[in-house]
């Protein structure tokens, strides 16, 4: 987002927050991709990842008052939709899932892609859906700022915002969650080169 | 969860930044040499930067068309129609008024409330059931303002809560009234617009709430001889 845009929705946010429905529904069409996204990452192409999305609007609309502007809209949106998308998981797997629990290899949770025989001819849409699945496979803290990181393209101290982690921290998560992704499309390496 | 990159090599941290696009010019030519080097690293390193490019590449879901629509319906949702009636009712508006027009509605207002303001208040038990007599009527003319109105009916307990009974008539500057003769009682009634948005009148003095969210208003009709004028 360039700080033009950042401006625009500065502008929208405040005619938004004066009552101005028209602006609001600005704002969701401007970031409905973004979200939808990163919600689909999160929790997989279901139906629940498109009512987080639009929970997340909902939850923004209700907060909106409250909103000081003391970051970007954009960063507001993805710190709530990453905090709905926490939400589902831990509802998905009740009694086993902590997203604090994750070993230093990540691999207690950690679910390849499967094993099936490489195939050499597999098309660019068979292989983003290859990685599409490995994301979704990767233990939700890794999956987070692996998806804010290189799904979204955002940048550490804007991740740090989102998700009121530490830099470091951060970093250490994405080059696990790389690691564990060429590791899980390794089979692939020969149709990827 | 050892989340810190203290067991990271310093290859492997270099690695990341280089990645992250994050390394200094030195950093860059320390790290272009050990890849000249380590042919496993270099493979790894292309193996990130191809994971990184083939990420950014994947195809973004796409957003349903009604996908703001939705949230706008899940965010604010249309008012009822007694909601919108209300907001109408009391939303600030600027009206056009012409001199004779609000001469006439001024002497109509006049005539309405003094006809239900100045009343006496001797006879609280009088109610159209409760009557046994037959009282001489009592003209009262009713006003309400509603200037985009294509109709405006008077329901109440005089009518039958049927406006379609007693419309009312359009006057110049977005008035409408209509003349009631009414035995002496208490009656309760809303005004109906455009056929189906009850809306309560707001110059009435008494109301009462309608057990539905909304406020009937009352009007207390007293017989002529107890008039204070």
């Amino acid at each position: 987002m360039t700080r033009d845009e950042a401006a625009d929705d500065e502008a929208l946010v405040r005619a938004s927050q004066r009552g101005d429905q028209e602006a609001f529904s600005l704002l969701v069409s401007r970031h409905a991709s973004s979200i939808l996204s990163v919600t689909t990452r999160m929790l997989g192409p279901v139906a629940d990842a498109e009512d987080v999305a639009q929970e997340t609007f909902v939850a923004a609309y209700k907060a909106l008052p409250g909103f000081q502007l003391d970051s970007k809209f954009s960063t507001w949106l993805y710190r709530i939709a990453v905090n709905k998308c926490t939400d589902v998981l831990r509802l998905r797997k009740p009694g086993t899932v902590s997203l604090d629990e994750t070993d230093e290899n990540g691999g207690a949770r950690w679910e390849p892609a499967d094993d099936e025989t490489p195939h050499w001819s597999l098309e660019q849409g068979e292989l983003a859906w290859e990685l599409d699945r490995s994301i979704q496979a990767l233990p939700p803290l890794y999956r987070e700022s692996f998806v804010l990181r290189h799904v979204e393209g955002l940048g550490y101290d804007e991740m740090s915002a989102i998700l009121g982690v530490q830099r470091d921290t951060l970093k250490m998560r994405v080059y696990k969650a790389r690691n564990l992704l060429c590791q899980a499309l390794a089979h692939l390496d020969g149709v990827r080169r | 969860m050892r989340e810190t990159d203290a067991d990271i090599t310093g290859s492997e941290r270099l690695v990341q930044q280089f990645i992250d696009q994050e390394l200094s010019g030195e950093d860059r030519v320390r790290l272009l040499v050990q890849l000249g080097r380590d042919q496993a690293l270099r493979e790894h390193v292309i193996d990130l930067e191809r994971l990184a490019l083939d990420t950014a590449r994947l195809p973004r879901p796409a957003v349903p068309d009604d996908f703001v629509a939705r949230v706008m319906q899940r965010a604010a949702p249309a008012p009822s129609g007694w909601r919108r009636a209300l907001d109408a009712l009391w939303a600030p508006r600027s009206l056009q008024w012409n001199l004779a027009g609000a001469a006439a509605v001024a002497a109509v207002l006049l005539v309405a409330i003094s006809g239900i303001m100045i009343l006496p208040r001797a006879n609280p038990q009088s109610s159209p059931l409760a009557a046994t007599e037959s009282p001489a009527p009592v003209l009262v003319r009713l006003v309400v303002l509603q200037p985009d109105a294509k109709s405006v009916g008077v329901a109440g307990d005089f009518n039958g809560w049927d406006p379609r009974r007693t419309p009312l008539e359009p006057m110049s500057g977005g008035a409408w009234t209509v003349t009631l003769s009414l035995p002496p009682g208490r009656y309760e009634y809303m005004f109906v617009v455009n056929g189906d948005e009850w809306v309560g009148d707001p110059l009435a003095v008494e109301q009462n709430d309608d057990g539905f969210g909304l406020r009937n208003a009352v009007l207390d009709v007293r017989p002529p001889a107890e008039t204070t004028l």
